[in-house]
């Protein structure tokens, strides 16, 4: 099922929660909402399962128009940041509790409810209490729960911020998993951007209530087309530069950065100020001497074995530097020269 | 080598002697009492046979059950709407009403019972009213007033346990339920309902505990209604010598009754609560104009039901009186006049026997809360069932035991100011140790040890380091304490004599000879000593009576 937001906003008393977010969420695909605290992800996700009420735009499932749709006719499975279920009943009855709204037969409640329990794998849990099982375990009768009434769209609020770290890179994978097999159109909520590239199809950035950038993890990645999608994606390095002039058949840009001089192999971007993101594993050491090569001096060398990271001063500023996959003599102390150049292939200049 | 001989050991010990001296032995003593024969002096059951063959003495115990369980089922169905309607919807000067429910739980019960009788008993304000116009209003003795001041006095219980839950269940379960298809009849029964439900359990229990172990309210608007607690004091208290072994009988039976609760409460019901740490409470929605009014007509209307009859005694308190009769409207101050000058004991009485015995119950208490929650093994476990006995034994039938084990014999204490004192100690501790052991519970046992590391010796530590920061908790459980114990009146009856009688003992006594107007003075006087306390509390200490719930 295909899900479209055209122009969605909510304003909860002065705040605008959601700004004039407009998306188009393909069918089958995971898509990620991804932000920091209070950037309107979950607010925009209540809205699609209808627990807000848009103050403006409109929400389609495939061509219909569910404004007027109260949540519980959406027919969205939705899993909660604190799984919400149901304390008084069993793993089996919270699971059945969708079916039972739904007067599924006897039978047919049996097979589905034996074959999610099978797909998440809580065989021999069925009779427990919520109480009683651990957070991994809940997580999976949240999604059993949701899945089992066969939505057209799955809702995920954080699903994965109870757990510890190693259960959470499970889970992901199992959500992925299961979320493939199914083939069913998911909208997931998080702030962890490592979690948004491991699962989704697509990912929207939000910031403030709207919506920063779209894309695949790796067109995010790659090209973030705004300070704040750079930085929040991945870290980066990020300097104010002005531009001194370009040569654009080469290309060469000259520039300069808190005074010092620097030449990229890149076009003149739109405007004269402009910033320039570089990711930590996009800065290459060199020995070589040249017009885009830069000096500094290591003030600290953090070795994490498969890889070194560098805090460097140069450009009157700091400039973090990720060597991958180092070799012993790759290795610098602090208080050591250094020279370096930005990786001309992949760079990104932020035209503010 | 480890060090038998220190400190806290000490106080295991003293804890132990107290909680023995004050509780067991006394219990045991009315306990045998009860299998002696009143006639022969030898081993019987014939007490026991008396109470299940006499129906004069088995309608004691059915009266009993009967108003508690009318009552409690009377406070279910006004506690719990109350609880919702406050909780889940707007409505106007809500806090106000949310504060002023609460304060029936501290009004002294048998000052509720008094209120009502100057209110509708024979010669009471609406009964002469309605008289006057020729309707013949229904009797407010017997059962019917019992349970009309239980469930005014009690619902209180159901509607803050209710409150609790309600706003202890995260918004999230019922949007999962909403978001799995289910209609807003079927969230409410399916979820929001089950999820609540031990909650009033836990409510209903209290109610009909406090309800079958009450004494004041029965023996002054039952008459001839009478209940197990008023009859256990009746024998023995009687005019013809008194019958030790029926009064240990009877006490036995309530006390069987109250303690089979508190183990219900304990075992069952204190295990089935779903409460989880709330990220988002449920959403507090504004209703329809009409639904409202009739949700806060509901509300207002019984807050102000329970409190109205208060107002009346205050202003009986301040109104020409000649015995019985009241002259409403004529302005008076003669029966304060009289309080303060003719017979001011009773009034400083209790205040001394209530500071007393709060003094010694926060000391007793944080020494054992010490115990309770540091020293964890088999003898704190023990020492915490022990202290919390009290909590499951009628105020009547502790003063009976009390009495009957110090009259004689190496400790003589019937007749002092002593046995009141740790007849009072004794019942309320446990409040104290409750909200003392949770505080402790929360200070993490580093806190001493860095103090202790520091070069201070244990018990120095605790009390420099730990202590302080555990002060506005005790004080609360102490104000709660002190208000509480003022307003005892079950064991009090039993164990005063003459002159340590207490504002509360000549309260009853001035209801029962038909001297409203001092009788009112004096229950003004309790009324406004509770109230300031707990106003401090509340507004200052920004804590409310839930504290010791």
């Amino acid at each position: 099922m295909q899900v479209v937001l055209k122009g969605i906003s909510k304003v909860f008393g002065k705040l605008r929660a959601v700004d004039d977010v407009s998306l188009e969420i393909g069918d089958g695909d995971f898509f990620t909402l991804l932000g920091p605290s209070g950037c309107g992800k979950t607010t925009l996700l209540r809205v699609i399962a209808g627990f807000y009420p848009p103050d403006g735009g409109e929400v389609y499932f495939g061509e219909r128009l569910v404004n007027d749709v109260p949540p519980h006719r959406r027919e969205t499975g939705m899993v909660f940041q604190n799984y919400a279920l149901f304390p008084h009943l069993t793993v089996r009855e919270n699971i059945a509790y969708g079916l039972r709204v739904r007067k599924v037969g006897r039978a047919e409640m049996d097979a589905r409810i034996g074959e999610m329990i099978r797909g998440v794998r809580l065989e021999g849990l069925e009779k427990r209490f919520p109480g009683q099982l651990s957070g991994g375990q809940q997580q999976r009768v949240a999604l059993a729960r949701a899945l089992v009434i066969s939505p057209q769209i799955l809702l995920m609020d954080e699903p994965l911020s109870n757990l510890d770290a190693k259960l959470r890179v499970a889970m992901r994978e199992e959500i992925r998993r299961i979320q493939k097999e199914l083939g069913i159109t998911t909208i997931y909520v998080t702030h962890d951007q490592e979690e948004a590239m491991a699962v989704s199809d697509r990912i929207a950035i939000l910031n403030l209530g709207r919506l920063e950038q779209l894309g695949t993890p790796g067109e995010i990645y790659f090209h973030p087309r705004s300070r704040f999608a750079a930085e929040f994606m991945g870290g980066s390095n990020l300097f104010e530069m002005r531009v001194l002039s370009c040569d654009e058949a080469v290309p060469r840009l000259r520039a300069e950065i808190n005074g010092f001089p620097l030449t990229l192999k890149a076009r003149r971007p739109a405007c004269d100020r402009a910033y320039l993101s570089v990711r930590p594993e996009w800065v290459r050491l060199t020995e070589d001497a040249g017009e885009d090569v830069v000096e500094g001096t290591v003030e600290s060398a953090t070795f994490l074995g498969a890889l070194v990271r560098y805090r460097v001063k140069a450009l009157g500023g700091h400039v973090t530097i990720e060597v991958h996959t180092p070799r012993s003599e790759d290795i610098r102390l602090e208080g050591a020269s250094v020279r370096f150049r930005f990786d001309p292939e992949r760079l990104a200049i932020l035209g503010d | 080598m480890p060090r038998i001989v220190n400190a806290w050991n000490g106080v295991f010990v003293l804890a132990f002697a107290v909680i023995f001296l004050a509780v067991v032995y006394p219990m045991f003593t009315i306990f045998r009492a009860s299998f002696v024969s009143p006639e022969t002096g030898g081993w019987s059951l014939e007490s026991y046979r008396a109470i299940f063959h006499y129906p004069f003495y088995r309608r004691c115990l059915e009266n009993s059950l009967f108003v508690s369980v009318v009552s409690t089922a009377l406070s279910v169905a006004i506690g719990v709407p109350f609880a919702f309607f406050l909780s889940r919807y707007e409505m106007p000067g809500k806090n106000v009403i949310k504060t002023l429910a609460t304060l029936p739980l501290i009004l002294p019960t048998f000052i509720g019972a008094e209120a009502w009788l100057l209110l509708a008993g024979r010669n009471g304000l609406f009964f002469n009213l309605f008289q006057k116009v020729g309707v013949e209003l229904p009797s407010i003795y017997g059962w019917k007033g019992i349970v009309l001041v239980f469930t005014l006095q009690f619902f209180p219980y159901v509607f803050l346990m209710v409150s609790a839950a309600i706003n202890s269940i995260d918004r999230s379960l019922e949007e999962a339920a909403t978001n799995l298809g289910a209609g807003r009849l079927r969230v409410f029964l399916t979820v929001t309902v089950p999820t609540v439900t031990p909650a009033v359990l836990a409510g209903a229990l209290i109610v009909f505990y406090l309800s079958i172990e009450n004494f004041g309210v029965p023996i002054l608007i039952g008459e001839d209604f009478r209940v197990l607690s008023v009859q256990a004091y009746n024998e023995f208290i009687s005019e013809m010598g008194g019958n030790p072994s029926m009064a240990g009988a009877l006490s036995t039976v309530l006390l069987v009754v109250t303690m089979g609760l508190t183990l219900l409460q304990k075992y069952w019901v204190e295990r089935k609560s779903y409460a989880m740490s709330a990220v988002r409470r449920p959403e507090v929605v504004r209703a329809r104009p009409v639904a409202t009014l009739l949700m806060w007509l509901f509300c207002a209307g019984i807050v102000f039901t329970a409190l109205f009859p208060f107002v009346v005694v205050m202003v009986s308190s301040v109104t020409k009186t000649s015995g019985p009769v009241m002259y409403y409207g004529e302005f008076s101050l003669e029966n304060f006049v009289k309080a303060f000058t003719i017979a001011p004991r009773p009034i400083v009485n209790s205040f001394f026997l209530a500071t007393v015995s709060t003094l010694l119950g926060i000391v007793f208490g944080l020494l054992v809360s010490y115990l309770l929650v540091r020293r964890r093994g088999k003898m704190s476990y023990l020492l915490d069932a022990l202290v919390m006995l009290p909590l499951a034994i009628a105020g009547t039938v502790q003063g009976i035991a009390l009495a009957a084990t110090y009259n004689t014999g190496y400790i003589v204490l019937t007749g002092t100011w002593m046995i009141l004192a740790l007849a009072y100690f004794i019942r309320k501790v446990p409040f104290s140790i409750k909200t003392t052991s949770s505080l402790l519970e929360q200070i993490d046992k580093s806190v001493e040890e860095a103090s202790i590391n520091l070069g201070v010796p244990p018990f120095r530590s605790f009390l420099k380091a730990v202590v302080p920061t555990m002060l506005p908790g005790i004080v609360a459980g102490a104000i709660i304490m002190w208000v509480t114990t003022l307003a005892e009146l079950s064991s009090t009856i039993v164990l005063y004599y003459g002159p340590w009688a207490t504002m509360t003992v000549e309260i009853f006594q001035r209801m029962g000879s038909g001297e409203f107007g001092p009788a009112s003075a004096y229950a003004t006087i309790l009324i406004v000593s509770v109230l300031i306390p707990l106003f401090f509390l509340q507004r200052v200490m920004g804590k409310d009576l839930t504290t010791a719930l």
